[in-house]
């Protein structure tokens, strides 16, 4: 397939577009939308396009764009949306919502560093404050994952042992406003890929029913169980859509895990999103001078692939945790899944935490370098090193 | 450790009940917990609250499973639920009116124990009416109960700030509490009734359940409780309806509403078929009634009244309708007279399925429908097409066939009933001291003469003498029939009119003066006029009003020297009429609806003005109807009802008697709306003919304008505001799912016409 040179927010657009055009014999699709920097092009993207049965509803807020969406996924089309930053603040209720409602709404979100300061660059801040929620989460490398994901969100979430919205993030700017070469599949490829939807409860007006009323705490614990227990099925699912994908479109959408050299690596990179490439171009380099390090991208962060990532660290001693996000308090939300993951396990392995290009700070190879030689001079692992600083509280300026 | 369980509704204070009882064992040094179970109580669910107390200090905080006793605020809530997990032996404490005898066979294996709460918190002026608060007087009865002084109860009361009449109510409960102290166990093994923990109350589980619940995404959004929301109601909503004014006043018994709401669907023959069942005559009615319908119509606090009188004379002129016999009898019936009276009671009777023949001593049938109101008023073809509906029926006619009393005794030996319809035939006079002359003649003489063309009255000048409908058609005819000059002559003033406003209203249009309160006293010959027409002075007398008189007019009262004098040729007395009993055995006294005595076996009735003396056509149409429907329930026995209200929608709870004022219709729901009058010709153009003068309306839009005062029409503004969703309109009724209706009451009020009462449970 030839490629087209295409920004992160128009690979997004089309792959949404596409999806839901896709749907087009059942029960359609729609969108509540509202802009904001710098996902508003993949917004005014879908717009525009000559959709056969797709309701694009532009209202007056991310929350009610998450409301349209829902509404229209309560019927039975597919939905989706997209937005950034303060607007997924503003959107959380919402968001919160959807997934408790099993409702399989597929939302791209460009991470953006949350004001104040205000702030437009990359940041995952804006969708890990929504870790805890029931939704899938994956975070993309390029525009070409971008597009890929969000066409096998679609699948995945749809799926009958899934049911529960996804989350496909890309970082602002390095990707959203970044052209590269994409591969942009025909409609008819998307069509065959993404089936059309029916949603088990959606509302019919022939028979009324009432959808999260009061329920007693037994019964509400037994409904976290069950997507609990979904969740639980996404690697099996994600696995079958992965399959799908390559067999039908000849091109790997990215496992929920993708290792670099960690065979017998001793030392470890765990990053996510666009940092991946400039880290694995930096681990490639220093591999060729002998040193047994590996790169660990963690693509899916919902549900967290736990036995992907244990696997990978098998042979480690030492892992480095690049997190672009700060929770407050604790550090890199990355690292705390990693030292959880490995609690009572593997409590030897030194997991250090690196705050790298919070708040769009541009992480280098330099840094990277940096990262790696703090966690070789390591016994044991300490606070989160935060990169990059100007006035040398961190480790590398 | 003592625990109990309190079985109320929300707003009746359980939770406070709760903390009373322990607030008065906390006041004596012991361990306490008072709580609630909440949920998505609202005012009325059903709820549940706890209390615990011991010597001990309380180590746990679970919900009660297993109380020692269990309280009952509400006595609706009697159940198998109250017992759930109820030690043997505890008491059961009811707010009843009942005894504790009364629930022993429910309850054998626990102590009853019952008081009145919610008469004393009533009494006490505790919470409203509807939602009484009887948790202090409840306090009282479990201090009661449960062996405690009366003056803890007091104390923890004071403690909780509550004084005066909850102090009192605690009191009173304390004093009239009844037990049963004795359990039944010894002869029963188990409970009567099972208590079920779960299902359609909202009663929590009685104890904690494991294991899974229904899925989220195949089981209906997660299995919500199947809470009927219809239990939390305090008050219901049901349908009602009232007498709409209209169909109240109307003379002849007809479903007004009830065409009106037809045609406001534009449904002519409908409405047509809607009057035929009470009226053969809606486009006589149409065009000659005083409509007193109109004057009792609620609109007219809105805006102005709807134009009943049009409308019918609409469905009477372009409806279709076909009637016929319901039934086929075999008994005869004799109706003398064909009046409006007359015809009306032999087309119900024929209706019912008589054979029926009508004696009429004129050449024409009709009566004065035909001889006395003019053709500009009431065409003669109009008249004759609904004529023909009565014949239609099979009635036969026998004209120029006087009866009189022996002839009606002979009828009474010939017909299984006899109907006397005769109307008004002796007419009033006035003394005038002239001679017989033909200078003076009757109104209605003068209208029939009119009607066969055997008068006219060129260049005279003509006084009408009286305030009715005669008197205005008879100087209306007098001008049409080339009067010089008219005029009217009347001793009371406009008020006191017994014409049809509309009528009156017309002639002055064509320029009839009227004298009020003038009274005629002399009529002298003076001599003739230039043409050698013999003329006429006639003094008459100013009047003023005294005293209202038995018809509740003002009477008048002569104005000493104020007599003045009046030329005139003609003088044409329109003075009222009276019945003529000459037909009926000396001594005959005549009442609607009464058969008259000494007449054989046979039924025989006075119909119409000669037994009411009512002087509309519609008010003889109304009494033909029931005098038809009176003797087809003597001649058949059965039990047809005489019913002047609207037609008994099917879907309705609650029968209201009385009729429906404005003021309590939900007027403010309502466009205000200028009404049609129909087009009419002007008064220049109509002096000179006796063409009808109106021309009715050009369409049926006017009835949009009704208010269907009482009775649903279905508007649905109730299923369209409901916000429970539990109004539904199936087929033509209204269908309230009182499993989940909450008497929030929004449907009454939205309701514009009060056809939705909220009644306490």
């Amino acid at each position: 397939m030839p490629l087209k040179l295409v920004t992160g927010n128009h690979a997004a657009g089309y792959a949404l577009s596409a999806a839901a055009e896709a749907n087009r014999g059942a029960r359609g699709a729609a969108c509540g939308i509202y802009p904001i920097t710098p996902q508003t092009e993949i917004v005014e993207y879908v717009a525009k396009f000559p959709f056969t049965k797709t309701r694009v509803v532009p209202v007056e807020s991310e929350h009610s764009a998450m409301a349209v969406s829902m509404g229209a996924s309560l019927a039975g089309a597919r939905a989706f949306t997209a937005s950034s930053s303060n607007g997924i603040a503003y959107m959380v209720e919402n968001i919160m919502v959807a997934g408790y409602y099993r409702l399989p709404i597929v939302m791209v979100a460009v991470n953006r560093t949350l004001g104040p300061p205000w702030n437009i660059w990359a940041d995952q801040g804006d969708t890990l404050m929504l870790r805890d929620f029931p939704w899938l989460q994956f975070y993309c490398e390029d525009n070409q994952e971008v597009l890929d994901t969000t066409l096998l969100a679609f699948r995945l979430a749809e799926d009958r042992r899934i049911l529960l919205p996804a989350l496909v993030a890309m970082d602002a700017f390095i990707l959203s406003h970044t052209q590269t070469g994409t591969s942009l599949p025909d409609q008819a490829d998307v069509d065959r890929y993404v089936p059309e939807l029916d949603l088990p409860h959606r509302m019919r007006h022939e028979s009324p029913t009432t959808l999260g009323g009061l329920v007693w705490p037994d019964v509400a614990m037994s409904l976290r169980l069950e997507i609990d227990e979904a969740m639980e099925r996404v690697d099996e699912v994600l696995g079958e859509c992965r399959k799908a994908f390559i067999e039908q479109l000849g091109r790997d959408p990215g496992a929920a895990v993708q290792t670099f050299a960690t065979e017998d690596a001793e030392q470890v990179l765990v990053v996510s999103g666009s940092i991946a490439t400039t880290a694995r171009e930096v681990v490639r380099r220093r591999r060729e001078e002998g040193e047994r390090l590996g790169l660990i991208k963690i693509k899916m962060f919902r549900p967290f692939p736990e036995s992907a990532v244990r696997e990978a660290c098998r042979g480690a001693a030492k892992v480095a945790v690049l997190d672009r996000n700060y929770a407050a308090g604790i550090g890199g939300i990355f690292c705390q899944e990693l030292r959880a993951l490995f609690q009572g396990d593997r409590d030897g392995l030194v997991i250090q935490g690196y705050l790298t290009g919070l708040c769009g700070g541009d992480v280098t190879p330099a840094m990277i370098e940096d990262v790696i030689a703090d966690l070789g001079g390591r016994v044991e692992a300490g606070k989160p090193v935060w990169m990059g600083m100007a006035d040398g509280k961190g480790g590398n300026r | 450790m003592v625990e109990i369980r309190i079985h109320g509704r929300g707003g009746q204070g359980g939770v406070t009940l709760a903390k009373i009882i322990a607030t008065s064992r906390f006041l004596l040094d012991q361990s306490v917990q008072a709580f609630g179970l909440y949920a998505a109580e609202r005012s009325g669910a059903p709820l549940q609250a706890f209390c615990r107390y011991d010597d001990e200090p309380i180590a746990n905080r679970n919900l009660i499973y297993e109380p020692d006793h269990v309280i009952v605020l509400d006595p609706t809530l009697v159940g198998p639920a109250i017992t759930g997990g109820l030690k043997p032996g505890g008491w059961i404490l009811i707010n009843t009116q009942e005894s504790p005898e009364a629930f022993a066979e429910r309850y054998p294996l626990n102590r009853l124990a019952t008081v009145d709460a919610t008469s004393i918190a009533r009494d006490n002026r505790l919470g409203t009416r509807s939602v009484p608060i009887v948790n202090t007087a409840l306090a009282g009865a479990v201090g009661a109960m449960l062996g405690f002084e009366l003056e803890e109860m007091q104390a923890a009361l004071e403690h909780l700030g509550f004084t005066g009449p909850n102090t009192t109510a605690a009191a009173l409960a304390y004093e009239r509490l009844q037990r049963l102290e004795t359990p039944l166990a010894g002869e029963a093994t188990a409970p009567a009734e099972a208590p079920t923990g779960n299902g359609t109350t909202q009663a929590r589980p009685t104890c904690a359940r494991a294991g899974r619940g229904p899925s989220f995404v195949e089981g209906a959004g997660g299995g919500l409780p199947g809470i009927q929301t219809g239990q939390w109601a305090t008050e219901q909503p049901r349908r009602q309806q009232y007498v709409p004014p209209c169909n109240h006043v109307c003379p002849a018994g007809n479903d007004v509403q009830g065409f009106l709401q037809a045609l406001a669907l534009d449904e002519t023959d409908r409405a047509l078929d809607i009057l035929l069942r009470t009226t053969p005559f809606p486009a006589v009615c149409g065009r000659v009634c005083p409509a007193p319908c109109m004057e009792s119509c609620n609109r007219i606090q809105l805006d102005e009244t709807v134009n009943v009188r049009q409308l019918e004379r609409w469905a009477g002129d372009r409806g279709r309708a076909v009637v016929e016999p319901l039934a086929i009898r075999s008994e005869h019936v004799a109706v003398v007279g064909s009046g409006p009276a007359g015809l009306s009671a032999a087309y119900h009777l024929a209706r019912f399925g008589y054979d029926v023949t009508v004696y009429e001593a004129g050449p024409e049938i009709g009566g004065l429908l035909r001889t006395g109101i003019p053709e500009f008023r009431l065409p003669e073809e109009v008249l004759d097409r609904e004529i023909g509906r009565v014949m239609g029926l099979g009635v036969q006619v026998v004209t120029r066939h006087p009866i009189d009393r022996r002839e009606l005794l002979d009828l009474s030996r010939a017909y299984d009933a006899v109907l006397v319809a005769t109307g008004l035939q002796e007419l009033r006079s006035l003394r005038l001291g002239v001679g017989d002359t033909d200078a003076v003649v009757q109104g209605i003489d003068f209208l029939d003469q009119a009607h066969r063309n055997k008068v006219r009255v060129d260049g005279e000048d003509v006084i009408v003498v009286g305030g009715g409908n005669t008197a205005m058609d008879s100087v209306r005819s007098a001008l049409r029939l080339g009067a010089r000059s008219v005029r009217v002559v009347y001793r009371r003033s406009r008020h006191e009119m017994p014409a049809i406003r509309e009528e009156v209203e017309e002639a002055l249009e064509e320029g009839v003066p009227i004298e009020f309160l003038t009274q005629p006293v002399v009529l002298r010959p003076d001599g003739s006029d230039e043409t050698g027409r013999r003329r006429y002075h006639l003094t008459c007398r100013r009047m003023e009003l005294g005293d209202p008189d038995e018809s509740g007019r003002r009477r008048p009262v002569e104005v000493e020297g104020s007599d003045f004098e009046i030329v005139c040729h003609r003088l044409i007395l329109a003075l009222g009429q009276s019945p003529d009993m000459s037909v009926f055995p000396e001594g005959t006294e005549v009442r609607e609806g009464e058969r008259l005595l000494g007449l054989l076996e046979t039924p025989v009735y006075a119909v119409g003005d000669l037994a009411t003396n009512e002087g509309t056509v519609a008010g003889a149409i109304g009494s033909g109807r029931r005098s038809a429907i009176q003797i087809h329930n003597a001649l058949s026995g059965a039990h047809v009802e005489i019913t002047e209200h609207a037609e008994r929608r099917r879907d309705v709870d609650i029968w209201q008697d009385e009729v429906i004022r404005a003021d309590a219709m939900r007027l403010h729901l309502f466009e205000r709306l200028p009404s049609s009058e129909g087009t009419a010709a002007p008064p220049e153009a109509r002096r000179s003919t006796f063409d009808e003068i109106h021309m009715g309306l050009t369409d049926p839009a006017e009835a949009k304008r009704c208010l269907s005062c009482g009775v649903c029409n279905e508007c649905d503004l109730c299923v369209t505001y409901c916000p429970e969703g539990v109004l539904s309109r199936v087929g033509h009724d209204l269908v309230f799912d009182y499993a989940y209706c909450k008497g929030c009451g929004v449907c009454v009020t939205e309701c514009p016409r009060n056809v939705i009462l909220m009644s306490q449970l």
